[in-house]
């Protein structure tokens, strides 16, 4: 089926398709695809994924109406189950949930600085079914866990989440994947930091081999106001990470991290892109991986330093270790800079486990699977230890403690 | 015999570094191999340890009436062997403590003692670190990483007596380190050396046996042992360089 009878015969389940103004945008979308002007040579969201598999439905697209569990059992604190990518509305002093709305809609498609070339977005903007709001208000301090449940099978998800820090509030957002069902999940998560506001985001990444999660974030800093991001992927099903970030204006941060670790025949795609619109700002892109078996995982890594954006600080790493001679990691650093003043810089070392440092922890009595599952717990050691949240790394280490189990 | 290396003959990348070499050490015995760069006396120490870049031409090697051929890299450290690096390789996020806690009990678990817990181990460590001057802060940090030379040679000493092996091999120990640092570390070989222990010392240098006396000094040239008797050969050598043994 091509993209524009899948459109029409879903048309009356997709979000705001009354709306003439978004009716008018998916009209243009659809050409995009309609009219084989797809750069698959150049465009990185279409690297190494076949984009076919992702516009014939593989799943059902008509999701039932779910209610969600919020509870606030702690003060400032918030657990989230949201159900087939929606959650119920809910209300006190300091967050507000609301479904998505046709404004939110249109404050993201029709942001000119957005890039627009990514066409999974173009695809979550198309197929719109799911999809929630939340907003932090201002000067509040708040810890959020969600919970990403798909109960249906079968099942593909569209959704648009909104994040709003107001001024002066600090969000720390765990955001747990964890789906064993058939399905597809296209999740955009446009992220807004005001001014003096902090959002630390945690994303664990654990499906099983049959779902595929294609998750992208465009967050946006205003001034004074810093976004950490931390993603940990041990799923065993497709993951496509994208995350975008825009520095808008002075003394902003975006911290990009990333870890995963894949086996079999696994394949992750990862990108991060940070754009320097504002003086004295600074960015960090870091994205490590273990490979295993025959798994392949790609990186592009992109700073973008506007001539405005003097004094900027703007760093990307990338790093990789193959254990079979099967898997494979491509990487691609890129920086573009234009303002004559700033501290940038990339590197990206990926290859098989130091053999050397093998043979000084045998030579100690320590068996070949014993020192390889050591050096690969010291190579992302400094990601663990960074994570100051005690139930995070709790979770984190089972999960890698169940990835070596398969090392040899 | 407790280490018999019988017409041993091993390649590397199709160039022969040793040939037809003999060995013999005995229980309780100092043994030092001198020899000018190139002579395969870093090979012999590795072959011995188990790394697997060499091929085995010819000869045989046995370690405590086992074949060492039969044996694997862990399995020879657990027997009672030990090497100490020339170069000691650097291992960030690898926490030194933890790392030689799991090292002495894969070697208690070997020989069927029991395993060293947590608190006796600490116990030990400290001890035999304040033996060495090591500061207690450098037992908090990953193997090897930002050591100075003289540290990295300090630590393999240290872990040396942790592991109280049968034979250790130094593979140059003293280079690299200063007047201070060798007292140190020889000072801490010697404390370790008993009648039930042997040692294999590499050197290029006389300066190294000045503090462990050897029994038996052997000069390697070209891959093969050229001569072997006393004290008296390392000073003939520190006297006329190994020219006249080439």
């Amino acid at each position: 089926m091509n993209i524009q009878d899948n459109y029409i015969k879903n048309k009356k389940n997709i979000f705001f398709s009354e709306n003439k103004d978004i009716q008018t945008h998916r009209e243009k979308l659809i050409n995009i695809f309609d009219n084989d002007r797809l750069d698959k040579k150049n465009n990185e969201s279409l690297k190494n994924i076949n984009l076919k598999n992702f516009i014939d439905f593989k799943y059902k697209y008509l999701i039932s109406e779910e209610t969600s569990v919020i509870n606030n059992n702690q003060e400032n604190s918030y657990s989230i189950v949201s159900v087939n990518g929606q959650c119920s509305s809910f209300k006190d002093d300091k967050i507000e949930i609301t479904k998505i709305l046709d404004e939110d809609y249109n404050d993201f498609s029709k942001n000119d600085t957005i890039e627009n070339d990514d066409h999974f977005v173009n695809l979550n903007s198309l197929f719109l079914n799911s999809g929630f709001k939340i907003v932090i208000k201002k000067n509040n301090n708040i810890k959020i866990k969600i919970s990403n449940i798909i109960t249906d099978d079968d099942l593909t998800i569209f959704q648009k989440n909104n994040y709003i820090c107001e001024e002066g509030s600090s969000l720390n957002l765990i955001e747990e994947y964890e789906n064993k069902n058939n399905s597809t999940s296209n999740i955009l998560n446009v992220i807004k930091l005001e001014k003096d506001s902090q959002l630390n985001h945690f994303l664990i990444q654990d499906n099983s081999p049959n779902h595929n999660l294609i998750i992208t974030s465009h967050s946006s800093c205003k001034k004074d106001s810093t976004y950490t991001q931390k993603v940990y992927n041990f799923s065993e099903g497709y993951v496509r990470n994208f995350h975008y970030s825009e520095l808008l204006e002075a003394n902003s941060e975006a911290d990009l991290q990333g870890i995963f670790f894949l086996k079999d025949n696994n394949l992750s795609n990862n990108k991060t892109f940070v754009k320097h619109l504002a003086e004295d700002c600074k960015s960090n892109q870091v994205y490590k991986g273990i490979l295993n078996d025959s798994s392949k995982a790609t990186y592009f890594s992109n700073t973008h330093v506007d001539q405005v954006a003097q004094k900027t600080e703007g760093y990307q790493l990338s790093k990789g270790i193959l254990l079979s001679d099967n898997s494979s990691y491509f990487s691609k650093p890129e920086l573009k800079i234009y303002a004559d003043d700033v501290k940038c810089s990339h590197g990206s070392t990926i290859g098989p486990i130091d053999e050397n440092a093998i043979f000084y922890l045998r030579s100690r009595g320590m068996s070949k699977t014993a020192a390889t599952k050591i050096l690969i717990s010291s190579f992302i050691n400094e990601e663990l230890n960074s994570i100051d949240n005690e139930q995070m790394s709790e979770i984190i280490q089972k999960k890698l403690v169940r990835y070596l189990s398969k090392v040899k | 015999m407790f280490l018999e290396i019988k017409d041993l003959s091993v390649k590397i990348e199709n160039k022969n570094i040793l040939k037809s070499l003999n060995l013999n050490i005995n229980k309780g015995e100092v043994h030092a191999i001198m020899g000018p760069n190139g002579s395969g006396k870093s090979t012999l120490a590795n072959v011995l340890a188990g790394k697997e870049d060499y091929e085995i031409l010819n000869g045989r090697i046995n370690f405590k009436d086992n074949d060492l051929f039969d044996l694997n890299i862990e399995e020879r450290a657990q027997e009672g062997m030990f090497l100490a690096f020339q170069y000691p390789v650097e291992i960030p996020g690898v926490n030194i403590t933890p790392f030689l806690h799991s090292a002495i009990n894969s070697k208690r678990k070997r020989m069927n003692e029991e395993e060293i817990d947590n608190l006796s181990f600490a116990k030990l460590l400290k001890s035999k670190a304040s033996d060495l001057g090591i500061n207690i802060d450098m037992l908090k940090r990953s193997v090897n990483t930002g050591f100075s030379g003289g540290e990295k040679k300090r630590y393999e000493i240290l872990q040396m007596s942790i592991l109280n092996p049968d034979l250790a091999i130094l593979d140059e120990t003293d280079s690299g380190l200063d007047i201070d640092a060798l007292k140190i570390v020889t000072d801490g070989v010697n404390k370790l050396k008993t009648n039930d222990n042997s040692f294999l010392i590499i050197t290029h240098y006389q300066k190294l046996l000045d503090y462990i006396k050897p029994d038996y000094v052997h000069v390697m040239v070209n891959g093969s042992i050229v001569k072997s008797g006393g004290s008296e050969i390392a000073a003939e050598i520190e006297k006329d360089g190994f020219q006249k043994f080439q």
